[in-house]
């Protein structure tokens, strides 16, 4: 039964093919890369973004996002930049998303309860709003004014990290520098804020009854106060 | 049909495109849908990516390598973007013992 | 003839100083202090001194140094430009001389007089400030430059008059002077304003050819010139304590004695004149009656002054009036005409009367803060240089020759009496009479002026420095002669009241004289005029400017012959019965006429009233009460609104962000075809005719589809847009029309019959 399914779809398709040869000047561009390939990567780009963000365990969230990197990278290929697409696998699918696994792993919880049931009429509204405007912008894509493809076969050098290279020495100076500015700030921010304070526990943002307070390390603070007034007098 | 198979068979930049919208729209959905904080963050990154696929898009019609460089950059502000954001993760995770963005409310009148 | 010169240097040094002290004097220490502010004056002194030295030998007569203070236009309003420049001439460069060489022996003075105050940073820095502000004044080369300058020095006289504000006397005395200065200050810029409007022009450099337009009248039959230049002198009575805002000096006592001396005595308050002198040919539109009312002014302030200066029993209150009074006599000079003689006057009164101030405040220094002569006596055996300098301060003062003030008294004295005042020549006789009587007036009210004077001024000597010690017992063993540090400005200023004068000895005296040593001394007449004044009034009568010379020396000695007879010795009984006989006029002149008590009553008071008034109803009731509920109201309002949007809630303000953003492309990619479907129609017989769309739409840039017929099939397809659109009906009856417009750019499709946003009027054709 599948066999002949199989077999079906697959001389369907020749047929296809046979009786509708694209014609290179008609409306449509004629293609850069082998269509099936963009097909395959977008398919499991797609279907790995849903994965991403419909999976109840963090994990495979993340696991269907690396997936969805590789199919990106894969197109960045496609796309005649083979620099980025490396790049895509190294810092993404690598570095960020190892980033991921760690704070899940330190963090170690699953999602009990994926979407709360608060504000769901909003978030109807804004999933309204965002189909409406992605078919929006779908449809203008696709109308004869939409963005015209140029269908010119790229320069050898396309896409080869020594012209990215000369762009970051020349013409992106400074928004180079300024990420290198940036990503310092990251790792030292990141840094302070994830930082453990040993000498003042935590305490919950729950305002807790005097009582309770009376006890808590948090008190600490208000001690030194106290002691600073004292000495001021 | 005709149309169909001419754009099943030919890939341009148009389809590109409509990957890209669709994959921003699934990062925007899950940043609205979800209540994980870490699961925001993930969708954040398939935005980032899906603005990423225009440029390198654009940058492949118009045979301008400026697209890629642009994209570099973005994947470096990516890269800064998701240590902060964890680290805040952590961070709010130690104080509150959970991650649910619906319940971080307390910057409000 | 011009030249360009670094003046900028002699108004930035100082200026510095100011900054550097009050930023960072208090963290660095006394010695710190005094240095920066002693240095930054004797640069500008010495910058000066090279400046007026190349006045002097490089420069012709009427040449001037100049320097920008900004560059470019300073201020622009319109057509209205204005250059903010620097300018030394020979007038300026007498007041700079003045200015920064006394103010450097103050300076001097004050690190030893202010030595054990705690706030000496704040003191000096304010001290510089004034000086900065001064030197702005006279360097200014327009009346706004010199009204900046001019405000500098007021804003610097309150903060030092104010300076131990933590007495409230002292801080309501600074503010006294200060709202009295804006009284004249008001004035001075209506002058300024009403010179602009007439002349077109502020700059001192232009002053020579404006004579003819100052003549425009003006105002009740008066030129143009008068009234300038009685606004302009409205100013220059605040500023210089004349009649009738005279009053902020005395108050003005409460500020340190070296700021008694620099500011109210030797530099600030003479401004005044040297405005007059500087606007001379302001003063001298024809007919010359600013020129009168000036001089009048000046008298009638020399003798009121004088006359209360002889019963005050404060030492810096005595010198307080004595300043008013001498600034009467520099008015009188200017006002006759006399200029070389008023400016003069205001140099050799600069050495004496910063001297007699310093010398009090040595005075003060040594008898511990204590002000009242009655409680002093036989302080000259304990403080021999005090004594001696003030001895021939005295000397200067009372005008004995030939100490400095006898030559400028002389000189304002001569040209009061031989002045000449240019009125209409349509006067009546009598009217003739009496302006040819006034200067005899002038010089008989100041010559009374120079007895009272002479009289208490060595009043002051004897009470002080003669006779026995009337203090307590404490005073007494704690007098002591002051550091060199004050005693050093005492002998040099002494040096200077001695010879100060001879360079303006009159042309009579020096008749027969080597010619090198007479050019030496007549030397500041010929500075002056004619290259910068006008010569100055002189008796025609050789004899007569004797007579006049030897009548003040002996009207002078008058007045010290009577001081001595009365006071020689301590306070003798005969001036106790004196003061008992004449109760009635020394209770006025110890209560100086009555005259604050009258504006407290006259102005103040009714002031207060009108205050309260307004703070009780308009302020407590209307505004408090109403007004400002109103603003508040709207803000509670809509922040009741707006605050519900800020819950908290991330996700939906992406939510919100989303629907944004859908709203926009929505909004945008519909209003074409939306724009489309609008349209009217026309019934002519058969004919229908459709109009779509609105005038701004070009055509082809939608593609309509219409029914004409209301059947639900569309009769025409691809039409493209146009202004009217016809159609025939073949049999009468009430069609409906239904339009559908696409718009081929965004892929907007709208139906004029949608139940969502259609046609606002249903379209329809009734065809017969």
């Amino acid at each position: 039964m599948i066999a002949v399914a199989t077999s079906d779809l697959a001389s369907l398709l020749m047929q296809v093919a046979q009786v509708q040869p694209v014609p290179a000047s008609s409306l449509t561009p004629a293609g850069w890369t082998p269509a099936w390939a963009f097909w395959i990567l977008s398919a499991l780009v797609v279907v790995g973004a849903i994965s991403t963000i419909a999976q109840r365990s963090l994990i495979s969230a993340v696991m269907s996002l690396v997936a969805t990197f590789f199919g990106l990278a894969g197109l960045y290929a496609t796309l005649s930049a083979h620099f980025l697409a490396a790049i895509q696998v190294l810092v993404y699918a690598g570095a960020i998303m190892v980033l991921f696994v760690f704070v899940i792993m330190v963090l170690n919880r699953d999602e009990v309860e994926r979407v709360s049931d608060r504000g769901l009429l909003d978030k109807a509204i804004g999933a309204g709003a965002l189909v409406y405007l992605a078919v929006r912008l779908g449809e203008v894509i696709a109308s004869p004014v939409g963005p015209v493809s140029r269908m010119s076969k790229p320069a050898p050098e396309f896409g080869t990290v020594a012209k990215i290279g000369e762009y970051f020495f020349t013409e992106f100076l400074f928004p180079f520098e300024a990420i290198s500015i940036l990503l310092i700030i990251a790792v030292i921010g990141a840094v302070v804020v994830a930082r453990t304070v040993v000498s003042r526990p935590t305490t919950g943002y729950e305002v807790p009854n005097a009582a309770g307070r009376a006890g808590e390390g948090g008190d600490d603070h208000a001690d030194g106060d106290a002691h600073g007034a004292h000495g001021g007098h | 049909m005709q149309l169909l198979v001419q754009n099943l068979l030919s890939v341009g930049l148009h389809h590109y495109l409509i990957l890209a919208v669709v994959l921003f729209g699934i990062g925007t959905f899950g940043v609205f849908m979800r209540r994980n904080a870490l699961t925001t963050l993930m969708s954040i990154e398939l935005i980032l990516n899906g603005g990423n696929l225009t440029l390198l898009a654009f940058a492949r019609s118009h045979q301008d390598m400026r697209g890629q460089a642009l994209a570099l950059l973005v994947i470096a502000v990516a890269a800064a973007e998701a240590a902060i954001g964890l680290a805040i993760v952590v961070g709010v995770f130690r104080n509150r013992h959970n991650t649910n963005i619906d319940e971080l409310n307390l910057l409000r009148y | 003839m011009t030249e360009n010169f670094p003046l900028y240097l002699i108004i930035l040094l100082p200026l510095l100083g100011a900054a550097l002290n009050l930023l960072f004097g208090r963290r660095f220490g006394n010695t710190f202090v005094s240095l920066v502010a002693c240095s930054a004056v004797a640069g500008a002194a010495l910058v000066a001194t090279k400046a007026v030295l190349l006045v002097a030998s490089e420069l012709p007569a009427r040449g001037a140094l100049v320097d920008q203070l900004v560059s470019g236009d300073w201020i622009v309003a319109g057509d209205f430009k204005l250059q903010a420049g620097l300018m030394l001439d020979r007038l300026s460069s007498v007041m700079v001389m003045v200015i920064t060489w006394i103010a450097l022996l103050i300076h001097i003075y004050a690190t030893g007089y202010m030595e054990h105050e705690p706030d000496f940073a704040r003191f000096f820095g304010y001290l510089n400030l004034f000086t900065g502000a001064m030197l702005i004044l006279v360097l200014g080369d327009s009346l706004p430059v010199t009204f900046v300058g001019w405000e500098g020095v007021g804003l610097a006289s309150y903060l030092l008059i104010g300076f131990w504000y933590h007495e409230d006397k002292n801080a309501t005395a600074g503010r006294k002077a200060f709202i009295v200065n804006r009284i004249g200050d008001f004035g001075f810029l209506l002058g300024i304003c009403l010179l602009f409007t007439v002349v077109g022009t502020v700059k001192y450099a232009d002053f020579g050819s404006i004579a003819g337009r100052l003549m425009t009248p003006w105002w009740m039959g008066w030129p143009a010139g008068y009234w300038i230049a009685i606004l302009l002198f409205v100013g220059c009575c605040g500023k210089s304590a004349q009649i009738p805002l005279y009053v902020w000096l005395p108050d003005a006592m409460a500020g340190p004695t070296p700021v008694s001396a620099l500011i109210h005595a030797a530099t600030m308050v003479t401004a005044g004149v040297y405005v007059v002198a500087r606007c001379h040919t302001i003063f001298d539109t024809f007919p010359e009656a600013a020129k009168m009312t000036v001089a009048g002014v000046g008298a009638l302030t020399a003798l009121f002054a004088a006359t209360i200066g002889i019963v005050q029993r404060d030492f810096k209150k005595v010198l307080a009036y004595s300043t008013v009074s001498q600034l009467g006599f520099m008015f009188v000079g200017v006002g006759t005409g006399a200029y070389t003689a008023g400016v003069f006057h205001l140099m050799t009164h600069a050495f004496f009367k910063a001297g007699l101030f310093l010398g009090a405040g040595s005075v003060m220094h040594a008898m511990g803060g204590e002000g009242d002569i009655v409680k002093m006596g036989g302080l000259g055996k304990h403080m021999p240089v005090t004594r001696w300098t003030f001895f021939i301060y005295c000397l200067a003062i009372a005008g004995i020759v030939p100490f400095a003030g006898f030559f400028s008294k002389d000189a304002i004295l001569a040209g009061a009496f031989a002045a000449e005042f240019r009125m209409s020549t349509q006067m009546t006789g009598a009217q003739a009479h009496l302006v040819a009587l006034y200067p005899k007036l002038l010089w008989g009210m100041l010559a009374t002026a120079a007895l009272c004077t002479a009289f208490y001024m060595w009043r002051l000597y004897f009470v002080v420095f003669t006779g026995k010690f009337r203090g307590t017992e404490e005073q007494e063993h704690h007098l002591h002669e002051s550091p060199l540090s004050m005693t050093l400005p005492l002998v040099l200023l002494a040096v200077g009241s001695v010879l100060a004068g001879l360079i303006g000895v009159p042309a009579v005296m020096t008749h027969g004289l080597p010619e090198s040593l007479e050019h030496v001394l007549t030397f500041f007449t010929g500075w002056l005029s004619p290259a910068m004044v006008p010569a100055s009034p002189e008796p025609h009568e050789h004899w007569l400017e004797w007579a006049l010379m030897g009548g003040a020396l002996t009207i002078s000695l008058v007045g010290i012959g009577l001081a001595a007879a009365l006071y020689r010795g301590g306070i003798s009984q005969t001036a106790e019965n004196l003061k008992d006989k004449l109760g009635f006029v020394h209770k006025l002149l110890w209560n100086k006429y009555y005259i604050d008590e009258l504006y407290d009553f006259l102005l103040v008071r009714p002031l207060r009233r009108v205050s309260v008034v307004l703070w009780k109803v308009v302020d407590n009731i209307f505004i408090d009460g109403g007004l400002t509920k109103v603003g508040p109201f709207f803000v509670d309002v809509f922040g009741a609104v707006a605050q519900r949007f800020q819950n908290g809630d991330v996700q939906r303000y992406i939510i919100a962000v989303m629907v944004g953003t859908a709203g926009i492309l929505f909004g945008s990619t519909y209003w074409l075809a939306y724009q489309g479907i609008q349209g009217e129609v026309k019934v002519e017989r058969r004919t229908v005719t459709l109009k779509l769309g609105d005038a701004r739409m070009r055509p082809g840039q939608l593609i309509y589809a219409i029914d004409w017929d209301g059947d639900g099939k569309f009769d025409d397809t691809n039409v493209r847009f146009n202004s009217e659109l016809k159609h025939e009906y073949g049999s009468a009856g009430q069609y409906k029309i239904v339009v559908e417009a696409r718009d081929p750019v965004w892929n907007m499709v709208k139906r004029s019959d949608d139940w969502f946003f259609g046609a606002s009027t249903p379209l329809s054709a009734k065809v017969e």
